[in-house]
């Protein structure tokens, strides 16, 4: 199998006495959406932090495309990586935020545009246009002069989206987009991340939308007390989950659909 | 008032030595009180010292301290003029409030600010310069303001020690005419005409960058 665009290998990550993510080990492929799901507490999200060290991990290691994240092995020592190198690596991996987290202070095409100008050296013709076409695909033409706090919840978060697809990132992360969402703007976010999803974009989303993980991750994987307790393809995890805390989590979930459907 | 329109043109020069010192103290006041600020964050152990300091300050008047270093400094063989000895007290005593302001305005972004930029690949310089630097400043001006009004009035106890601005000249000017209403009060009208013009300055800047 060709080398994963993303590798995880026995993460482990304690705040204080608590072991939150207790040896994670996960692969994902180019191209691949991967959905993480679990009760709260269960270490998605703190998983997903690790990716970008955001959060520091104790034991394991994280490579994106074959190159160390964080810490570089050097003989049995974990060496940190300095600040700069961890910039350089973190342009690569794009991560949207469940409170948006754009800059208050500018303008939707500045927050688009910054980081392409400083980090990827983009000249700010090139920068602009980059953001006006993503502002375009996300629906948001005619917002590019607009602050944040002018737009409503589901347009920040289509703005944070495009902002880090203007790196062109070798990944996107997903934590939790759309829980600070009301229903109706929940739609048109899932519809943006559906779409990254068709054009190939290898993606790692948590979230508790079931049915936007039925419907776009190539993979499920349920986690629950900082592990992996199963993983498969959507139609295997939730028509047929192997084990029974993750029947027992996706019950009333399955249920619910059973309704509707049925 | 025919004394203080005669004597105006020399409480103007003495006005002029006024803003002289506070600019010469409140540009490395406001620069130092930013360092500090910075520096804390990333290394804690700095903190109980600059809080040390600011204790300090925050517990000696400024006079006591002027006067301090006024017999302390030729001691200690740094003959430095009158001037540059009251800008430096002025400058060290302020910095240590300013950089408590700054502080308060970095200290007042969320952390998910600094986490959207990192994430982004932005180095902790630019991230500083362009995503934080700018919010928290906008949050801190109105305070670093009221310290630059404070320090402005503070320049006039610089005139115990004989250097002298505006505060020194008005006094000069009553010793003279024997007239300390009208002086004292243009003088009062002229350090207030200071104080007020760097308010408008300043919020000018706000709405420019806001």
């Amino acid at each position: 199998m060709a080398e994963p665009m993303l590798r995880l290998d026995s993460i482990e990550k304690r705040f204080g006495e608590v072991d939150i993510l207790r040896g994670v080990s996960l692969d994902v492929q180019r191209g691949e959406a991967v959905v993480l799901i679990g009760p709260s507490g269960s270490g998605k999200t703190t998983l997903l932090r690790c990716i970008n060290m955001l959060e520091d991990y104790h034991a394991g290691s994280v490579s994106l495309d074959g190159a160390p994240v964080g810490y570089r092995l050097e003989g049995r020592e974990r060496i940190r990586m300095r600040d700069s190198e961890l910039a350089a690596v973190r342009a690569d991996i794009g991560i949207v935020f469940q409170s948006y987290n754009l800059f208050p202070h500018m303008t939707v095409l500045a927050n688009i545009m910054l980081a392409p100008m400083k980090v990827r050296k983009l000249s700010r013709d090139e920068a602009e246009a980059r953001a006006r076409d993503l502002l375009l695909l996300m629906g948001l033409a005619d917002k590019a002069d607009l602050h944040p706090a002018q737009l409503s919840g589901g347009q920040q978060q289509r703005v944070a989206i495009a902002r880090a697809l203007a790196m062109r990132p070798k990944i996107m992360l997903f934590d939790e987009v759309t829980s600070a969402l009301d229903p109706e703007r929940v739609a048109e976010v899932l519809t943006a991340m559906r779409q990254l999803a068709s054009e190939g974009m290898t993606m790692v989303v948590v979230t508790h939308e079931m049915a936007f993980a039925r419907d776009v991750a190539d993979r499920v994987v349920f986690m629950e007390g900082g592990l992996i307790v199963e993983q498969g393809p959507p139609q295997q995890l939730f028509g047929n989950p192997a084990a029974e805390r993750t029947r027992q989590f996706l019950g009333r979930f399955m249920n619910a659909e059973g309704r509707t459907c049925g | 008032m025919s004394v203080a329109l005669e004597n105006l043109p020399y409480l103007l020069r003495g006005a002029g030595m006024t803003v002289l010192l506070s600019v010469a103290a409140a540009v490395p006041a406001t620069l130092a009180g930013l360092c500090m600020a910075l520096a804390r964050r990333r290394t804690p152990w700095l903190g109980s010292l600059l809080d040390g300091w600011l204790f300090l300050m925050r517990g000696i008047p400024l006079i006591v301290l002027l006067v301090f270093v006024y017999f302390l400094l030729p001691r200690t063989g740094l003959d430095l003029p009158p001037f540059w000895g009251v800008t430096l007290v002025l400058a060290a005593y302020y910095a240590a409030f300013m950089s408590e302001v700054f502080r308060a305005g970095f200290d007042a972004l969320p952390n998910a600010q600094w986490e959207a930029g990192r994430s982004l690949g932005l180095s902790e310089p630019l991230l500083l310069f362009h995503v934080i630097g700018p919010q928290a400043l906008r949050v801190a001006l109105p305070a670093h303001l009221n310290l630059c009004a404070s320090l402005i009035k503070g320049t006039s106890l610089a005139s115990v020690i004989g250097l002298w601005e505006l505060t020194l000249a008005s006094l000069e000017v009553v010793e003279r005419t024997l007239a300390p209403f009208p002086i004292f009060l243009s003088a009062a009208g002229i350090y207030f005409t200071i104080c007020f013009a760097l308010d408008r300055l300043a919020r000018r800047l706000e709405v420019a960058n806001g």
